[in-house]
């Protein structure tokens, strides 16, 4: 086990390179030089002489190959350079914003596991019962709604309308309820229907029919056997999601004002903030893959017939 | 094996659960201060006067000697300048109470006033004013874009409360300068780094101005309340609570809630929003004097735009009036000159160009462009009269200004092709001279109208370079390079005023509408007024109605 986490580890190592080369390689290509994106940022303007300081700098004026070694020697240190935003260390700034995103994105998936899990279940367990046609809807609703629009709905109708919660900000745990709601709902959407779909495959499965001509009690099939199936898939969703939903707040965040990773890429790439844009890249791939991982291991410990190897001969 | 990841795993598990909870709970006690805040906590706070609104980007590192991250308006509640820029262009004593020029117009001796102290007790005297200085100047090249840097030459203490600058050659705007919000203004010993110098960072905000930072939360809030020790008149409200808002239509919602006691700036909410706020009649609504121009930049070295004729012809062939109140909604305001006549030596009488479609056509036809028949567009020497307007995309007004010239100017036999830019790059496209049509906009008070005759004359703005089609281009450098070093007001009336008119009758430049700055008040919020200066803060004298 701990030589295959070894193993899946290391492979990040060619997929961060890749990762950064191709950044690099778009950098290059962009027709935005850095070093006057730098002094557009920051509101100076961009003579000559300044430029040509800049470059030297920022190392612009060294060979290719050097810029990229460089790059990946920095980065391997977590060094990401400064913002030209900010002006402060991208590290830092990512660290001190990640919490919140963090925080978002957990909120998030739980609220949406909570929900999903029993509506899913219920839905499948009674197919076309009122229940199911509930979970339909709401399905369709939140993976038809753009987020965006979703987030002033709710901020119109909980905040101004009924005024029970806050429209923005990150003050209070009330402040994380219309948020939560909003990037939850798409979630629901994909878990409900996914869930519903594989607990009724499962349902026709022989074991569930020798099960019950064992006389085992229908709830105890249908939790202990059937649900432990049929959640596989969804655990998989979710760990592609939280990749997703850590890198992706952005329109949520930005909507509802909440100081987290998203707005500051945002703002990154409206201002060609490179350094930013670079460390986002590199943290994402990174993300993707560990949450990748973890989805491996989860689904290694709900069903153990998938062997390490992906073989189940083992 | 199995049973040691099972139990690892739901160790993970109850980590994640733990670290929510946790940071949840966290959340609470850092809870952003909002704007009912005072109305029910205390006896103590039901008194106090304080009012929030919200900014699109955090206010920033507050040093008054660097530009971004740090926001203007944030800057000048916590900094002064030595002069204060006031309504219609009026210069008048802030730290310092007087000054005088010498006749050759290279020497400024200031003398400081004498009651100022800064926010943590500290005297304000002429050796902190050339500290300040001296901080700025140690990296020129950052400020290059202001006039008075590049001709400053030294700085002196004379005595404790006289400062004296000198320049390397007389530039007449020097005092206006001095009244930006930056870089040039004063930040307490307590504030500058070991090493003096502030374009790394400084130690912590400390100024003379009225309002000092109380509490700050990066991205999230900044709180200002009154600065103990402020020389002036203090305000009246004890504090300004600024939430960081970057969403125009949550700001909105906010506002409606009652979170924002204000929506001030520049296109911080949307046309729309404005009005329907407006509409309701459940809160005030003000409209600024123009603070900028919205103009086209015609690019004369291109062949068909060199033509006098045709720059004519296009700016007859739209109507500004209807675009101003369709796009704009009438925030806007129909623009007939360059600069609006709220700046200094701008008040000069010109003919402006009418919307006459008619004589539009009769200008392109003059001009050898015939509309051949059965065609659409005008043609000459067999090429078609076609151009191409760049904009920036994520504007929606230029984008609908740009849509809407496409369809007058096909109406005159003009094929108008419209490119939507990002910022950055319709920038690199302006300067490198890569456009026939352009938005442009000049930079408003304190900086017009000297800022905008030196892009005219001065290359590295696209500007100039638009311009050097114009047969008198280098007559007009001439006139810009006098005026600007001009120690005679009248003769300096005389040359800004020809230079204008050449420019306005050269139709280089056409202006479409006058940027106006909005602003949208709950009711109880009173004595609002817009400061003259395009970039201070609007907080001199606001009130509230308990």
């Amino acid at each position: 086990m701990i030589s295959y986490i070894g193993r899946r580890l290391l492979a990040i190592v060619p997929i961060i390179l890749f990762a950064i080369l191709i950044t690099f390689v778009l950098i290059q290509v962009s027709p935005v030089d850095p070093a006057e994106a730098y002094l557009t940022a920051a509101h100076i303007h961009p003579t000559e002489e300044l430029l040509a300081e800049k470059r030297h700098e920022f190392g612009l004026d060294q060979p290719l190959l050097v810029q990229y070694g460089r790059t990946v020697v920095k980065m391997a240190q977590l060094d990401f350079g400064t913002s030209y935003m900010t002006n402060e260390p991208v590290w830092e700034d990512v660290v001190s914003k990640m919490p919140a995103t963090v925080q978002l994105a957990v909120s998030s998936i739980l609220f949406a596991m909570l929900v999903s899990i029993p509506l899913g279940f219920l839905s499948a367990i009674y197919k076309n019962s009122p229940i199911d046609h509930f979970s339909r809807g709401l399905s369709y609703f939140g993976a038809s709604i753009p987020q965006f629009w979703l987030g002033y709905l709710l901020m119109f109708f909980f905040a101004v309308k009924l005024d029970l919660l806050p429209v923005e900000g990150k003050g209070s745990w009330e402040n994380l309820v219309l948020p939560t709601l909003t990037l939850s709902l798409a979630l629901i959407a994909i878990y409900t229907r996914l869930l519903r779909a594989s607990v009724l495959e499962q349902l026709q499965e022989s074991y569930v029919l020798y099960a019950r001509t064992r006389g085992i009690k229908q709830r105890i099939i249908m939790v202990k056997h059937v649900l432990k199936i049929a959640i596989s898939p969804v655990i998989t969703g979710l760990g592609m999601n939280f990749g997703k939903l850590l890198t992706g707040t952005i329109i949520v965040e930005q909507v509802f004002s909440w100081p987290g990773f998203g707005r500051y890429f945002v703002d990154a790439i409206f201002n060609r903030d490179i350094p930013v844009i670079q460390c986002y890249v590199f943290l994402a791939a990174c993300l993707f893959i560990i949450c990748n991982l973890i989805v491996d291991l989860v689904q290694l410990y709900m069903d153990p017939r998938i062997s390490l190897k992906g073989r189940t001969d083992q | 094996m199995i049973r040691t990841t099972k139990k690892t795993l739901l160790s993970i598990a109850a980590t994640i659960f733990l670290v929510s909870t946790v940071l949840m709970a966290c959340t609470k006690q850092e809870a952003a201060p909002s704007a009912s805040s005072g109305t029910t906590e205390n006896a103590a706070v039901v008194t106090e006067k304080a009012i929030t609104l919200s900014w699109p980007r955090d206010i920033g590192t507050m040093n008054p000697h660097t530009y971004n991250p740090s926001q203007l308006f944030a800057q000048s509640m916590i900094y002064e300048p030595l002069v204060s820029y006031k309504a219609g262009g009026k210069l008048e004593p802030m730290l310092a109470e007087s000054w005088t020029i010498s006749e050759d117009g290279k020497e400024y001796t200031f003398k400081l006033r004498q009651n100022v102290k800064f926010s943590d007790g500290t005297a304000f005297n002429a050796a902190i004013v050339k500290k300040n200085f001296d901080a700025v100047m140690k990296n020129p090249s950052l400020h290059s874009w202001l006039g008075v840097i590049n001709v400053l030459d030294k700085t002196e203490v004379v005595d404790e409360y006289t400062f004296k600058m000198t320049l390397k050659q007389a530039y007449y705007p020097a005092i206006q300068d001095l009244s930006l919000v930056r870089p040039v203004r004063f930040l307490g010993e307590a504030g500058f780094p070991d090493d003096g110098d502030t374009s790394k960072g400084i130690k912590e905000p400390v100024g003379t101005g009225p309002w000092m930072l109380a509490e700050y939360k990066k991205d999230e809030y900044a709180v200002f309340t009154r600065n103990p020790n402020y020389w002036g008149e203090s305000p009246k409200i004890d504090k300004i609570t600024v939430k960081i808002i970057p969403d125009a239509e949550t700001r909105v919602l906010a506002f409606e809630k009652g979170e924002l006691d204000l929506i001030y700036g520049e296109g911080v909410i949307s046309m729309d929003a404005f009005n329907s706020l407006k509409e309701s009649g459940k809160y005030a609504t003000q409209l600024s004097e123009p603070v900028g121009t919205r103009s086209l930049l015609l690019n004369t070295t291109n062949d068909k735009l060199s033509d006098l004729r045709v720059r004519l012809a296009l700016q007859a062939g739209f109507n500004k009036q209807a675009m101003v109140e369709g796009i704009t909604l009438g925030l806007e305001e129909k623009a007939d000159t360059i600069l609006s006549k709220n700046f200094p030596y701008t008040n000069i009488d010109v003919q402006p160009v009418e919307y006459n479609t008619d004589k539009a056509a009769a200008y392109l036809d003059e001009a050898g462009w015939k509309l051949p028949s059965g065609k659409a567009v005008r043609e000459k020497d067999g090429q078609a009269l076609e151009l191409e307007l760049i904009f920036d995309k994520t504007d929606p007004i230029q984008k609908a200004m740009a849509e809407t010239m496409q369809a007058e100017w096909s109406a005159i036999g003009v094929k108008l092709n419209i490119t939507g830019l990002e910022l950055t790059t319709q920038i690199q496209r302006r300067k490198a001279g890569e456009f026939d049509l352009d938005f442009w906009y000049n930079y408003g008070a304190p900086y017009d109208p000297h800022s905008f005759i030196n892009v005219v004359a001065e290359k590295g703005w696209g500007v100039s370079e638009a311009n050097s089609g114009l047969p008198m281009k280098q007559e007009l450098d001439q006139q810009i390079h006098e005026a600007l070093a001009s120690t005679d007001e009248t003769k300096r009336q005389q040359l800004y005023s020809t230079i204008l008119l050449t420019l306005q009758e050269q139709s280089a430049i056409v202006p479409i509408s006058y940027i106006k700055k909005t602003v949208v008040l709950q009711n109880k919020v009173t004595d609002f007024a817009f400061p003259a200066n395009r970039d201070e803060n609007p907080f001199e004298g606001i009130n509230i109605n308990q």
